[in-house]
């Protein structure tokens, strides 16, 4: 594996059991990688599962434990349930809840606040602005963005908070689908720019995805899921092998219908 | 008009609404996060002052700031007097009083802030109290303004309370409405039309600030009712 990040047999271990509408949630997996993705159609329960490790969902019987030393976050049967706040989990959701009180700038250094080494903080918030594009946004208000910016802002200001960190274990960031709604140029560029960065930071990721070519583009290991049970988990070449091959006979078509 | 008793009015509504405000934002945003019939509860008791008859909390109020009951005992060896007829026990009255209308435009504008945000603030570790300070009171200022307005106007127009509680003693005690009162018990309607009037117009004034703020606006569009 490249980047020469070392980590322990598992990051996170999650089981889990939740019935949420019409969907019996029963998943057990485990982090290996630097950047899994949870694959599957929508209303499969992948944001519950995601919801559930940053501490927002109290699922009906879970264990969810994190970091080498197996800090339990949810413990049902045990009676642990650690409030979002506390756990080393830095999340951004689905849709980009922006504080509309604050500039865009502002938004992605909110997570930073609480990072006892402010000296530092100034330059990693320059380099979150610079990477994800943002700089010239930056003193900007939020309701004057569009969809795919707001977008940015939010995985920004999450990045933000996972590298001004200041716990003794890297936090997990998990990402409900950080890339939906950007332009398909764009998209590639920032996530090939967000696994390598975040791989320098030693930043673990889980993030959501119904994109086979976005798993791909990410090297991630991929945990399927379908109708609220995991199927299949693996590295993105074995578990999305069907995808690639329907991609690229779309793509064959089309250059042949052309 | 009594200027006396003007400046008495002003300086109970000012202090009243200082105080509520403190009592109402963390009791607004205690009913907004709870549920069952512990929040019925507390809400019930909040908004009793709504249909009650001021004369009975006025009541209630004697009795219990008296010397009679081990509190009123209490309160007396605090203060060094009787709190009934004092302009202490005038300023809980009116705390009491008011309540419901401090705390009910502010339970609506924390309801109508998006759980959304409160969970993005909380997933980059900004803790409960943070997420109140840093994103839901800035989200609902307008309920915050609302709120501290209508304390203030509801305060200078009491009238029961002040009557039960306070009697009628001078810079003590005798406020506008008390005034008002005394007025045309003597007679004297130039002197309390030009009162009447002047409430009249302030109330008038604080419900177009109310209604001139922007509204509230729930997620999905719909007007969020401060005034109820």
């Amino acid at each position: 594996m490249e980047g020469g990040l070392t980590l322990s047999d598992s990051l996170l271990s999650v089981r889990m059991k939740h019935r949420v509408g019409g969907v019996a949630l029963n998943v057990e997996f485990a982090l290996t990688q630097p950047w899994t993705v949870l694959f599957g159609p929508s209303g499969s329960g992948k944001t519950t599962v995601l919801r559930a490790i940053a501490g927002f969902v109290r699922p009906d019987d879970a264990r969810i434990a994190y970091g080498p030393m197996d800090r339990v976050l949810t413990d049902t049967r045990g009676g642990t349930f650690l409030p979002a706040h506390l756990r080393p989990i830095r999340s951004a959701a689905q849709t980009a809840k922006l504080f509309q009180n604050m500039t865009v700038e502002a938004n992605v250094a909110y997570g930073m606040q609480w990072s006892s080494h402010p000296e530092d903080e100034r330059q990693v918030l320059q380099e979150v602005l610079e990477k994800m594009r943002l700089t010239t946004l930056a003193g900007r208000r939020t309701e004057t963005l569009s969809g795919g910016e707001r977008q940015r802002v939010s995985v920004a200001r999450a990045v933000a908070a996972t590298i001004a960190y200041d716990g003794v274990e890297k936090p997990l960031l998990l990402l409900d689908e950080p890339f939906a709604g950007l332009d398909a140029v764009l998209r590639d560029e920032l996530v090939v720019m967000l696994r390598e960065w975040l791989r320098t930071w030693k930043v673990p990721v889980l993030s959501v995805s119904h994109d086979a070519a976005e798993c791909y583009l990410l090297d991630a290991a991929v945990i399927r899921i379908a109708e609220g049970q995991v199927v299949d988990q693996g590295p993105v070449e074995r578990v999305l092998a069907e995808e690639r091959r329907r991609l690229l006979q779309r793509l064959r078509g089309g250059i042949e219908a052309g | 008009m009594d200027l006396e008793a003007l400046w008495l009015t002003l300086r109970l509504a000012a202090s009243t609404t200082v105080i509520l405000l403190a009592v109402a934002l963390p009791l607004a945003w205690w009913i907004t996060a709870g549920r069952g019939v512990s929040r019925a509860l507390v809400q019930s008791a909040v908004a009793l002052p709504l249909v009650l008859p001021p004369t009975v909390l006025g009541f209630y109020l004697l009795i219990a700031m008296g010397p009679l009951t081990p509190p009123g005992r209490l309160l007396i060896r605090l203060t060094g007097h009787p709190l009934a007829f004092s302009f202490e026990g005038l300023l809980i009255g009116s705390v009491l009083y008011s309540l419901p209308f401090a705390v009910q435009p502010l339970v609506a504008g924390f309801e109508a802030v998006d759980r959304g945000y409160i969970e993005a603030a909380a997933g980059l570790g900004a803790s409960p109290r943070r997420v109140f300070l840093s994103v839901v009171l800035p989200m609902a200022r307008v309920s915050l303004l609302t709120s501290a307005v209508l304390a203030f106007t509801h305060t200078v127009g009491e009238f029961g309370v002040v009557l039960m509680l306070g009697g009628n003693i001078p810079g003590a005690t005798r406020t506008l409405s008390i005034s008002l009162y005394d007025l045309v018990q003597e007679g004297n309607y130039d002197a309390a039309s030009r009162t009447a009037l002047a409430l009249v117009a302030f109330a008038m004034v604080a419900l177009i600030v109310i209604y001139l703020l922007p509204s509230t606006r729930k997620s999905d569009g719909r007007r969020a009712d401060v005034v109820r």
